[in-house]
């Protein structure tokens, strides 16, 4: 149990070392730099062009729905994998192949719902 | 390599999971209301009469290791159907097609959306009854989820209402909290036993210096079904969410959700961690003695009939707690005691509950408009008005405090004080023993006020032919067993 603790008081010097070398470079930097800040200078830096508007921005929460969409097709995809490098070996067969159609299937009821309550549909 | 399964033990739960789907589809594709509901408790009816079909048989279980891994281990299966598993599949496939007679009506008046509201409420079932025969911690845990998500989505459905979108929000995040602090309680237990099945954790020789991680695993796991059963110090969601759900969901939540969180508690306890029950006996009879002083204590001051009901189902949750508090002595009299008492109390809150849907839903007189929060005041007189609806909620209340006529909630707490009793505890028989003498006096003081003279402006009660049948079942159960209470009593049967 000693020398299991012992193994992270190794991690935890390394994370005082690493923080150190991050904050000693910053607040060196910081204390040879100049500092005449002007407007410019001071402004949000975005590829040169000026910044409009605010920080806050709203996105539709259509892109939302998209993205739990894609999130059935993600999964879908992870088991069928796994599935596919096995299901043509010995000892599988047709009762393999109908449970991965029954999961489809499921996956499909529930995309068909998606369709029908018109999430689908691009406005 | 293919697995056999056993599809006539997975009936229940298959009919229930293909029927939430074909209601999904139905409604999706313009299925009229009134057939949905039909659908809905219709196939949970199939799935009761395929349960009822089960318990004349032999002992099933499916999903089990295959011998080739099985090594010189027990059978190992993760689905067993016994007539414990098929107790409580009967006991929530009924709950939940009284839950959904109730739920007609609020459809319509909350304006919820039908077909998802049906598909919510049967994939919560399919969960609770997987939940019961599950016999893995995997698999325990899948179950639970599968009972939990739809319902945060349940509590939430009146998408008008900030109350009721509060009520989600709790009930989401304790239930994620509590998830997490099982999870972690797992993967100790695991850790340290190397074992995911139940009855291997029980054999497993865990090493004296991991002795401790497996404790805290054990502990951690009972804090996760504590969240879910509305145990003190992690009771403090049920209120407010029994509050903000439409009532039916409240119903479902303190009848089904509880009843299959206890059986799932009583599995893991009895089957996987017997070994310990010197760890967990001692924080169990605390917790239980906690739950029922805080519950009933607080629910003397409630003025509104759903948080009354609300901390009563907490205090309950602490005699059914109880006998488990003996540990691993005397363990399947008192998981039996634990069982008898859901059973019992199952049949008797859902009454109460059914009642005050239907009072929910009076109309003032000569207007269309329904009352605003309803309190316990506004109960004044009912038995005027509606001797029936009266008598049934008095009895399900008495039945409730454990006094005859209500014989079935007498014999739950006898059961209960033999338990606890005989397998040692009698410091904690006595705290309940206090306690009931408590629950008596808001319980009594709510059933004397339906007697009481009506004061209230005059009301129309027309609560339908769905409602009206939901109280007279659940009514006629509460009958039944209080004239023959051994019924439950001797179905009652240890878990395999």
């Amino acid at each position: 149990m000693n020398t299991y603790f012992h193994d992270y008081l190794v991690v935890f010097v390394l994370v005082l070392l690493g923080a150190g070398i991050v904050a000693g470079g910053l607040g060196g930097n910081r204390l040879l730099r100049p500092h005449r800040p002007t407007r410019e200078k001071l402004t949000t830096y975005e590829c040169g062009v000026d910044p409009v508007g605010e920080g806050w921005a709203q996105s539709y929460v259509r892109y939302y729905v998209f993205a739990y969409l894609y999130v059935v097709f993600a999964v879908d995809a992870v088991f069928l994998f796994p599935w596919a490098t096995v299901f043509a070996l010995k000892g599988y067969g047709p009762t393999t192949l109908g449970e991965m159609f029954v999961f489809l299937g499921f996956l499909a009821a529930g995309l068909a719902y998606a369709a029908k309550k018109k999430v689908l549909s691009w406005v | 390599m293919i697995q056999g399964i056993d599809y006539a033990a997975v009936a229940p739960v298959l009919l229930v999971a293909v029927a939430a789907v074909l209601v999904l589809m139905l409604d999706a594709f313009g299925t009229p209301r009134a057939v949905l509901g039909w659908v809905s408790s219709g196939a949970l009816a199939l799935g009761l009469a395929s349960v009822i079909a089960l318990a004349s048989g032999d002992r099933r279980a499916t999903f089990c290791l295959p011998s080739g891994l099985r090594g010189s281990g027990p059978p190992s299966c993760s689905y067993v159907a016994d007539h414990f598993t098929l107790l409580f599949q009967g006991l929530v496939l009924a709950a939940a097609v009284v839950v959904v007679l109730l739920s007609v009506g609020e459809i319509t008046r909350s304006a919820l959306p039908a077909g998802e509201y049906h598909f919510l409420l049967l994939s919560a079932t399919a969960g609770a009854i997987t939940l019961v025969a599950a016999r893995d911690l995997i698999t325990l845990v899948v179950a639970l989820e599968t009972l939990s998500l739809p319902v945060f989505a349940l509590v939430a459905l009146r998408r008008y209402d900030g109350v009721a979108s509060e009520a989600s929000l709790k009930l989401f995040l304790v239930s994620v909290i509590s998830t997490a602090v099982m999870l972690f309680g797992i993967s100790l237990v695991y850790g340290a036993t190397g074992a995911m099945h139940l009855d291997r954790i029980a054999l497993a020789h865990v090493p004296a210096g991991l002795q401790p991680v497996a404790s805290v695993g054990v502990v951690l796991v009972i804090a996760g079904f504590a969240f879910k059963v509305a145990v003190v110090p992690f009771h403090f969601w049920a209120p407010d969410v029994y509050q903000g759900s439409p009532l039916p969901v409240a119903a479902f939540l303190s009848v089904i959700s509880k009843a299959a969180g206890f059986a799932g508690l009583a599995i893991t306890l009895a089957l996987g961690f017997p070994a310990y029950g010197h760890v967990w006996g001692p924080l169990v009879g605390v917790l239980a003695a906690l739950t029922m002083t805080l519950g009933n204590l607080v629910a003397l001051r409630q003025r509104h009939p759903v948080r009354l009901l609300a901390w009563s189902s907490v205090a309950q949750s602490g005699y059914m707690l109880a006998p488990l508090a003996v540990g691993s002595h005397h363990l399947p009299q008192a998981v039996a005691a634990t069982v008898a008492y859901v059973a019992l109390y199952a049949v008797m809150n859902l009454g109460a509950f059914a009642v005050v849907t239907a009072f929910g839903r009076r109309l003032r007189r000569g207007t269309a408009s329904y009352p605003s929060l309803d309190e316990l005041a506004d109960y004044r007189g009912l038995a005027r008005r509606s001797p029936l609806m009266a008598a049934a909620l008095a009895f399900f209340l008495i039945c409730l405090a454990g006094l005859p006529p209500g014989i079935m909630g007498l014999f739950a707490k006898i059961v209960v004080f033999r338990a606890a009793i005989g397998g040692g505890v009698t410091w904690l028989a006595v705290v309940m023993a206090l306690n009931t003498v408590i629950g008596l006096y808001y319980y009594l003081a709510w059933a004397v006020r339906l007697f009481a003279a009506p004061e209230a402006e005059p009301y129309d009660l027309r609560t339908g032919p769905a409602v009206g049948l939901a109280i007279g079942v659940a009514a006629a159960g509460a009958v039944v067993l209080s004239v023959a209470p051994q019924i439950v009593l001797q179905t009652v049967s240890i878990v395999t």
